[in-house]
């Protein structure tokens, strides 16, 4: 079997996700056989049916919270807690063994009354003793397995909610937030939640609950010794832990944040390898990435020096109360008011008091971690879309093609509009070319048709129908964009041309691959359709990717085609067989060309020319050229510098 | 080191500055010590060196947490004591209270600090592990970033960073937390050594459970950190990929996607909570069994006369010392494994060799004239797709060269074989007759600047993308260069002006405006060699003859290569070379090929164009 590759390839860590045969790693020979073990009894997952609808529903709205999450596994939960107090009970069974052993067949302080029965006695304890710590063993096994299916369902509900809202955030917020928050998101944040609940939670019960049974045994053996243990312990632990609370929310908060920065530092180091290398910016980097790395290391040492008094301090009070405890009950024996034995079986306790709290301070930390992770979450989930679906959103009936800008203004930023009162019809079936110089507004004009942004005056209209009103999905699915960068995802050629629609069978594929004129590279790789390919792989060449995503974007049959300077990479003979293509692609299909190869403009059935954020000109390019204006002015200075022209021949 | 209780800056009070890029001044320097090489060694072993160098604060925090854990393991020594007394007096128990309180305040006092210098230990490793990771990406070739995935890098210098940092925190806590255990068998040694004996006689189970779960740990462990890795891949691609994603109204089957993965996540924490929950509980519940035994076996000790009553209170003390290090033992140990599973997948990082590296005694080189040969050259990629089969050429100092080609046939190579972002797979590419593989890389990219195909920009201000690869630019030189690019024009218009933060890779720009922006990058560093890689597909014609008009000032000076479709940019060539199945097929003018050559009019085609 096939270990290859970053998460292993062959099926067995990874799926889709991970290209195969990547030579890097995999697992350690050694441990082959463990996994192998492992993995064979992993039960073949039915596929995830997940419907995504652009809305949230009334369980995605409701408020990220914990409890909100647990409350989904009722059942486990409460198998959970009840093995928790089941286990603390338990647990606590064997002093009292201790104890009535002691006071019953040892004799207590009676040392005279021994014989046959004091050994039984002693026996039929230590029996029940041992008994208790199997059934101990077995409780925990329990829990452990609970609370870990617990955890894995809730992680996985919350990857999916949290995934599915990135899905529906809009495209400003993925231009605004750097891809290192999302991850640090997706990773971290849910993995620190993963261990809370996993761990945290139920040992903090668990302490929680010895605490209290403990606390409950001090007062049966003395009530005012007890009481003095409450209020000298008590208010000092509260005080600790309300000021630990605050200082370590604040300190986990920030290093949340300043880890985002690290991998968000790390990611575009990674994205922008090529240029650092170029431009010899290694070790200017490097000193970089140690300051952020160092602002991460700064708050982790912030949060550091809170856990390093917590801790201890606790410790501190837990000794100074013994002492105290040790002065009032030394004087309550002194002035008999309580006996020797009762002093001594008080202080075993109190010491089974105190263990628990070093836990609790542990669990305490894990406990604030999780909570600043779910701050952040939330935030991240409650962020609304900037493109969002109206209420009981419509799906657009298949649409014939017409394109309306109504009197459209827009702007990225407030009080900059890029776009202003633009108005424009594109009629089904006409395939139109927006020109004008990079800036002017051509891709913007693109992105508000398929909702990419919202217009902030005036409509845009399909068919006559406000593309507001109707689901995201409906209207995507019957527009094809290609833009300039074409981005592939990691997997096969074959995948990534399926990506587009459900069902496209291999004919078609091959078809597509013969349209684009990519048939030579398939030809010449050794793997052919299946040869793998991902982000930033450089096997193959930035103009083979822009055919490939206008291959992708033909299989995907829209109604309406976008192509976004979609050509600008290809060498003139690709860019012939792609306009052929186009012809038969365009075909009884609305299309929007933006190009500033104005061989393309010119097969368009008209020409708008998009200068300072309006419609300088338009028509035909017949009727554009005769005119003289811009677009005469612009062909002449193309065709000058040496672009072919296309009116004569 | 300071003790203070501020982190720099105060928390919440948002003290970053505004360059991402920049973050906040820290006095962390960096890592000094480097892991060890030598692949045989133990995970621990090779990190060593790492922990070592911060050993001052890391074996003072072990000394100061043993001093604390004598003076805990006191306690209960002087308590059984006052009561064994018999609290006869007032005198002495105060005295014993006394001692108590001085006690209980030192065990404090070297607790904090103990704990202090452990964090700034663990801390501080983690930060170097995360520094060293970093280093080691900058200097891996591309040959490396073509098979692995970023998500997979991110996830490893994340997730499992994090496993190995926790497990780096808690592991020295647990050991220092056993000795406290050795030392209470120490005290129980003096009361009873039969006992003693029999208490711990349930220890070696430990070993042996500890043993059973290090080996089904271990694999289960890996297996979580891949997948995990696997979800980042997912992330980090939908991220990337988003527009795509949205355009196709794919995000359902995207959600399915991560959903299917996420399973298996699920799976493997609930099979990892099952192996757990097999081992770990006896591990916790040891101390549980010692104690019935001492139960059984000092009663019986009792009813002989051999033991005191009081014996048996002080074991229970004891054991009870080590109930907490059993129950975290179970923890160490899972961890333990986890962190070794992170660790080995940290090492598959930093045991990647660069492929391109200098020679020993690569010299700088010296001031270049741009004499470029490209001698029979032959490239394949890693995959074994021969792109370049035989490519011969020589380009004069101050020629302006077109490299004109199909699509796919090796014309970006070229550009990076001369600035060795690969190394030939046959022949030699040599600058004034020095072989590129002889001198520094740095001189070499200095001498040769690039635009490439993909314009990249950080998300950092578009002042500091110019300046990226003279970071010291004056502001006129950064304009300067922004207006031969004609960028200056747009720039200004922004709402920031040079200032302008752009977005995540730059997306807030157009296509055309972050070309030229990364044709102003290349400018201002001013090489002596210029290769301009598909810069300006993006770029209208018109800004692109401008562009032209002050790149033909500027290149006069220098050795240029155009890597081009369009004839405008072709047009500014003083010679084309043809490429075709990785050989030159022909080299001329424009005018000479087009007469010359039928594949130079077949790639430049004119095609019959179908009346609209």
């Amino acid at each position: 079997m096939a270990w290859g590759g970053w998460g292993g390839g062959g099926g067995m860590f990874g799926g889709r996700a991970t290209a195969a045969g990547l030579p890097f790693g995999g697992i350690p020979s050694e441990l082959m056989g463990g996994a192998t073990k492992i993995l064979e009894t992993e039960p073949v997952h039915p596929p995830s049916a997940i419907a995504f609808t652009q809305r949230p529903n009334a369980k995605e709205r409701e408020r990220l919270t914990l409890p909100r999450l647990l409350r989904a596994y009722p059942g486990y939960v409460v198998a959970g807690s009840t093995l928790v107090i089941l286990t603390s009970l338990v647990m606590q069974v064997g002093p009292l063994l201790t104890e009535y052993a002691i006071n019953n067949g040892m004799g207590g302080s009676h040392l005279h009354v021994v014989g046959h029965r004091s050994l039984t006695i002693i026996a039929i304890c230590s029996m029940f003793y041992l008994v208790s710590a199997f059934v101990s063993v077995y409780l925990q096994r329990l829990q452990v397995d609970v609370t870990g299916r617990l955890s894995s369902r809730v992680m996985h509900d919350l990857r999916i909610r949290v995934f599915t809202h990135f899905q529906r955030l809009s495209l400003d917020f993925f231009t605004e937030e750097k891809a290192g928050v999302l991850m640090s998101r997706m990773t971290s944040d849910i993995e620190n939640l993963q261990q809370l609940i996993q761990d945290g939670i139920s040992s903090f019960a668990m302490q929680g609950l010895t605490m209290i049974v403990i606390t409950a045994i001090l007062f049966k053996l003395n009530v005012v010794l007890a009481a003095w243990t409450i209020l000298l312990i008590v208010p000092l632990l509260f005080v600790l832990s309300v000021w630990f609370h605050h200082a370590s929310e604040k300190g986990y908060l920030l290093v949340r944040d300043r880890i985002a920065n690290v991998l968000a530092d790390l990611s575009e180091s990674l994205y922008g390898i090529r240029v650092v290398t170029a431009n010899n910016r290694q070790p200017r980097n490097i000193r970089n990435h140690r300051h952020v790395v160092g602002a991460y290391r700064d708050s982790n040492l912030y949060t550091g020096r809170v856990n390093a008094i917590y801790g201890p301090a606790t410790i501190m009070i837990g000794i100074l109360g013994q002492g105290l405890l040790l002065a009032i009950g030394g004087h309550m024996v002194l002035t008999h008011k309580l006996s020797l034995g009762a002093l001594a079986a008080f202080f075993l306790y109190l010491n089974r008091f105190f263990s628990p709290i070093q836990l609790l301070v542990q669990q305490y930390t894990s406990l604030q971690q999780g909570r600043s992770s779910i701050i952040r979450l939330r935030e991240l989930v409650e962020t609304p879309p900037s493109v969002d679906e109206v209420e009981n959103a419509s799906a657009l009936p298949t649409i014939e093609g017409r394109i309306t800008f109504e009197h459209v203004s827009f702007g990225y930023l407030p009080g900059k509009t890029v776009l202003h009162d633009v108005t424009l019809e594109i009629a089904p079936g006409e395939s139109v070319a927006f020109v004008g110089p990079t800036g002017a507004g051509k891709s913007t004009m693109a992105k508000l048709a398929n909702r990419f942004y919202d217009p902030t005056e005036g409509r845009v209209l399909l068919d006559g129908i406000d593309i507001r009103t109707v689901t995201l999905r409906s209207l995507r699915s019957q527009l094809g964009v290609v833009p300039q960068e074409a981005f592939l995802f990691a997997g096969s050629i074959r995948t990534n041309l399926s990506f587009g629609r459900t069902g496209i069978t291999d004919e078609e594929i091959e078809e597509a691959i013969d349209m684009v004129g990519l048939r030579e590279l398939v030809e010449r790789l050794p793997q052919g359709l299946d040869t793998e390919v991902h982000e930033r792989g450089q096997t193959l060449a930035a103009g083979e990717r822009q055919l490939l995503a206008l291959a992708r974007a033909f299989l995907a049959r829209p109604r309406i085609l976008i192509l976004d300077e979609a050509t600008s990479s290809l060498d003139l003979r690709s860019e012939t067989v792609i306009e052929r293509a186009l012809d038969r692609l365009l075909e009884g299909r609305s299309a929007i060309l933006i190009a500033h190869r104005l061989t393309t403009a010119q097969r368009a059935d008209r020409i708008v020319v998009i200068d300072h954020g309006g419609i300088v000109e338009m028509g035909t390019p017949k009727e554009l050229l005769k005119a003289g204006g811009a677009y005469a002015a612009m062909y002449n200075a193309w065709l000058a510098s040496g672009g072919r022209d296309s009116t004569k021949g | 080191m300071a003790l203070s209780l501020s982190p720099s800056p105060a928390p919440g009070e948002g003290g970053e500055s505004a360059n991402p890029l920049g973050g906040v001044f820290s006095k962390y320097e960096g890592p000094r010590k480097q892991i060890l090489r030598d692949r045989s060694l133990q995970w621990w072993r090779r990190v060593l060196p790492v922990i070592a160098s911060h050993r001052l604060t890391f074996l003072t925090a072990i000394a100061l947490s043993f001093v604390s854990l004598i003076l805990q393991t006191l306690i209960p020594n002087l308590l059984n004591g006052a009561i064994d007394r018999g609290l006869k007096h007032a005198s002495v128990l105060h005295h014993d209270v006394v001692l108590i309180l001085i006690i209980g305040v030192l065990t404090g006092i070297s607790g904090i600090v103990s704990r202090q210098y452990l964090f700034y230990t663990a801390y501080n490793v983690e930060a170097d592990l995360r520094s060293l990771i970093y280093e080691h990406l900058t200097w891996l070739s591309f040959s490396f970033y073509d098979r692995v995935q970023s998500g997979q890098l991110i996830s490893r210098a994340n997730s499992d960073i994090r496993s190995v940092q926790a497990y780096s925190t808690f592991a020295p806590l647990i050991i220092v937390q056993c000795l406290g255990g050795v030392l209470a068998f120490i005290f129980m040694l003096v009361i009873s050594p039969l006992l003693a004996v029999i208490a711990l006689t349930v220890m070696p189970i430990l070993y042996f459970v500890g043993i059973k779960m290090r080996r089904v740990m271990f694999p289960i462990s890996w297996i979580i950190q891949s997948r995990l890795a696997d979800v980042a891949t997912i992330v980090d691609e939908n991220v990337n990929g988003v527009r795509v994603v949205k355009s196709f109204a794919q995000e359902e089957a995207e959600i399915n996607r991560l959903a299917d993965t996420a399973e298996r996540v699920a799976w493997s924490y609930i099979k990892d909570a099952q192996i757990r929950g097999t081992w770990s509980p006896w591990v916790q519940n040891l101390p549980q069994l010692g104690l019935a035994l001492v139960l059984f076996f000092g009663g019986w000790m009792v009813l002989q006369g051999t033991l005191g009553v009081g014996a048996i209170l002080a074991f229970n003390l004891y054991l009870l010392m080590l109930q907490a290090p059993f129950m975290m033992l179970g923890q160490l140990v899972m961890m333990g494994q986890r962190a070794r599973a992170s660790a080995e997948r940290i090492f598959e990082i930093l045991d990647e060799n660069p492929d391109i590296v200098e020679r020993p005694g690569a010299i700088d080189l010296p001031l270049v004239k741009g004499v470029i040969r490209f001698d029979h050259v032959r490239f394949e990629y890693d995959n074994g797709a021969e792109i370049l089969s035989d490519f011969d050429a020589r380009i004069e100092p101050g020629e302006t060269v077109a490299i004109v080609g199909r699509t796919g046939s090796g014309k970006s190579t070229v550009a990076r074989l001369l600035t060795r972002f690969y190394d030939v797979s046959g022949g030699a590419v040599t600058i004034d007759g020095h072989d590129v593989r002889d001198v520094t890389l740095e001189s070499l990219r200095a001498s040769v600047g690039v635009v490439l195909d993909e314009p990249f920009l950080f998300s950092i201000s578009i002042f500091e993308n110019i300046a990226y690869g003279r970071p010291d630019a004056t502001f006129e030189e950064v304009q300067s260069a922004a207006r031969a690019a004609n960028a200056d024009e747009f720039i200004v218009k922004l709402s920031e002006g040079y200032d302008t933060v752009v977005g995540e890779r730059g997306y807030t720009l157009s296509g055309g405006q972050r070309q030229r922006i990364a044709i102003a990058r290349t400018l201002l560093v001013n090489p002596p060699i210029l290769i301009l890689d598909d810069a300006t597909s993006a770029i209208d014609v018109h800004i692109e003859a401008g562009i032209y008009e002050a790149l033909t000032r500027l290149l006069r000076q220098r050795t240029t290569i155009v890597i081009a479709h369009r004839i405008s940019t072709i047009a500014l060539a003083s010679r084309v070379i043809l490429l075709d199945e990785g050989r030159v097929v022909a080299t001329g003018t424009h005018e000479e090929l087009l007469a010359t050559s039928p594949l130079y009019v077949q790639v430049l085609a004119q095609t019959k164009p179908e009346k609209p």
